[in-house]
């Protein structure tokens, strides 16, 4: 008896359609709203079309990400562009740009400033009011860090007419603005949201409005991506994810496809419905990078010091396998 | 006249410094990280050569940033360092001699001694905000509590044989706390200070990783998020180097104070 149904187990794995076929590789991502278009993806089976089945593996932060990437403990990695990912490949670890994830866009909410309360009641309304305050971000070489210091610039300040401090992680930033240990925080959504529920903050500008950048994207290691015919479904099955995202969230109509990326992605990243509604971030449709940007943000940090030089970008990013997946499934 | 020989059987019992071999193994260890960093059997990413350290170091130096970074983190390990002995030693010394401040001191000190001080880090910001004050506030605490039950216990050691002895030549009550108990609680209370300027540099990199923008804490952190690995081994050596100098340093300190131990 034991024996037969031994027999049958064996035989439906045998026979399941393309169970052992389908490439598993290792995606680094961060439980954030920006993720959704991968989380989509993978639910509605997007990849495996391609024969990809992606295994998420979830992160804190966005350096060590980067760091796992280098180490070869990831093949694909989806997060933020922070001066570290410069610095690895400065030390000499090869990764590749090659897709985008995420940008900070006029009229979508992803990176908000928001201030104390009492603050904006006493008339902090304008980035032009941080100047001397103290404004807190999770790590100095951060996304966060990157944006407040441009949009800074943008208002003609800089960064020395604020005093930064770094509290290493999203939740103590935001306690540190409830506690009025700080008087401005550089938060992405759900914090923002959050801030102003609860009453003790207030939003003054949407980071994208101020300052638009390619802040998220798509890395492949550097043996996934010699490893072409795996790097090209990948991007197949991610350029449909981007479509499907895109057409849902960020084409306007709100239907049955858009109430179902926001039941996606409230599962995925745990936060309620409502939060998760208050905004998506825009990326280009079928997932192309903005790869000027990504010339401007190495000038930028190495201005500032954070990067001891900048690197050609023909030896950082490849747009090779978002144009080969395009392609391959149609504009 | 018969001569016998006379062997040591203790001579493996004797045990010779070999300064050499303790130059030269510190040498070689470095010599074989170099050797495993040239080869390229680690990538330099992960683990940066000893010479690239060097030459990030002098580089950081020649900026000033390394010097920078060394007097905050200094001036912090000092401060907090000599609140936390002085309060020590105070605590300390009353609780050995009185009996009412024993009977206050112990149970107290009993019960907040076990708290890993790296735990009371948030409430001390809660309390004293994100500046400077708790960031000396946490070294001080650290150091506070080894420099008090050490100084307790050597106060306690005074040999009553001494004691008696400066009776019966007369001596006052106050003559016997200066000129007996306290240099023969001396041994004890350097190795508190030593006990303390340990535990202050561990706290001194848990306090430097939250809110600020200088130290040698916040370098190491610092080029850590950045992966400047070059940068962060610049910061791990120098704490390694404090290390050794605040031992060195208190060694000194100690056979200048306490010369009838060290013959």
């Amino acid at each position: 008896m034991t024996r037969r149904i031994a027999l049958v187990l064996l035989a439906t794995l045998l026979l399941s359609p393309g169970a052992a076929a389908l490439d598993r590789p290792r995606v680094g991502v961060l439980k954030l709203t920006s993720s959704s278009p991968l989380f989509v993806g993978v639910e509605k089976g997007l990849f495996k079309e391609f024969g990809v089945e992606p295994e998420l593996v979830y992160f804190q932060a966005a350096a060590p990400i980067a760091t796992a990437l280098a180490a070869g403990q990831l093949d694909v990695a989806a997060t933020g562009l922070t001066a570290a990912t410069y610095n690895i490949v400065l030390g000499g670890e090869k990764l590749w740009i090659v897709a985008d994830k995420g940008r900070e866009w006029p009229d979508h909410r992803l990176t908000a400033i928001v201030v104390g309360k009492e603050l904006y009641d006493a008339g902090l309304r304008s980035v032009a009011g941080l100047r001397g305050k103290r404004v807190a971000v999770t790590q100095l070489g951060s996304t966060f860090h990157y944006q407040l210091g441009n949009i800074l610039e943008k208002e003609g300040m800089s960064l020395k007419d604020v005093t930064l401090v770094p509290l290493q992680a999203m939740p103590a930033a935001l306690e540190a603005l409830k506690g009025r240990q700080v008087d401005a925080v550089v938060l992405p959504q759900p914090f923002p949201g959050r801030a102003e529920a609860d009453g003790f903050g207030r939003i003054i500008a949407w980071a994208g409005d101020l300052f638009p950048w390619q802040i998220a994207t798509v890395f492949y290691s550097k043996r996934f991506a010699a490893d072409r015919a795996r790097a090209v479904n990948f991007m197949k099955g991610y350029v449909k994810s981007s479509r499907h995202y895109y057409d849902a969230v960020l084409a306007g109509a709100r239907g049955g496809a858009y109430d179902e990326v926001v039941a996606i992605t409230a599962r995925y990243t745990g936060a309620p419905v409502p939060v998760i509604t208050l905004g998506f971030p825009y990326q280009d449709r079928n997932g192309r990078l903005w790869v000027d940007d990504i010339g401007r943000q190495m000038a930028w940090w190495q201005r500032h010091g954070f990067i001891k030089s900048t690197i050609p970008l023909r030896d950082i990013v490849d747009t090779s396998f978002v144009e080969a997946a395009v392609k391959a499934i149609g504009e | 006249m018969p001569r016998i020989a006379v062997v040591n059987r203790a001579a493996f019992l004797a045990r010779p410094e070999h300064r050499a071999l303790r130059v030269v193994a510190l040498l070689a260890l470095v010599v074989v990280w170099e050797i495993v960093a040239r080869l390229g059997w680690v990538p330099v990413l992960f683990l940066p050569s000893p010479l690239g350290v060097l030459a990030e170091a002098g580089e950081m130096l020649r900026s000033g940033e390394l010097l920078g970074h060394l007097a905050a983190s200094l001036s912090r390990l000092l401060l907090g360092w000599a609140l936390g002995a002085a309060l020590g030693i105070v605590v300390g010394v009353a609780v050995g001699f009185f009996a009412m401040a024993e009977a206050v001191g112990t149970p107290v000190i009993a019960a907040t001694f076990p708290i890993p001080k790296i735990a009371l880090l948030p409430l001390l910001i809660l309390w004293l905000g994100l500046g400077e004050p708790s960031k000396v506030a946490v070294i001080a605490l650290g150091v506070f509590f080894p420099m008090a039950i050490n100084t307790f216990t050597g106060v306690r050691q005074a040999d009553p044989l001494l004691v008696r002895a400066a009776v019966a030549f007369g001596a006052r009550r106050w003559s016997i706390i200066r000129k007996v108990v306290l240099p023969s609680a001396l041994p004890m209370v350097f190795a508190g200070l030593r006990l303390g300027a340990g535990t202050a540099l561990l706290l001194l990199v848990a306090a430097e990783m939250i809110a600020v923008e200088s130290g040698i804490g916040f370098l190491v952190l610092h080029a850590g998020n950045l992966m400047q690995t070059t940068k962060l081994m610049v910061g791990i050596v120098v704490l390694s180097l404090l290390g050794v100098a605040s031992h060195w340093g208190l060694a000194r300190l100690e056979r200048a104070a306490v010369p009838w131990r060290t013959g």
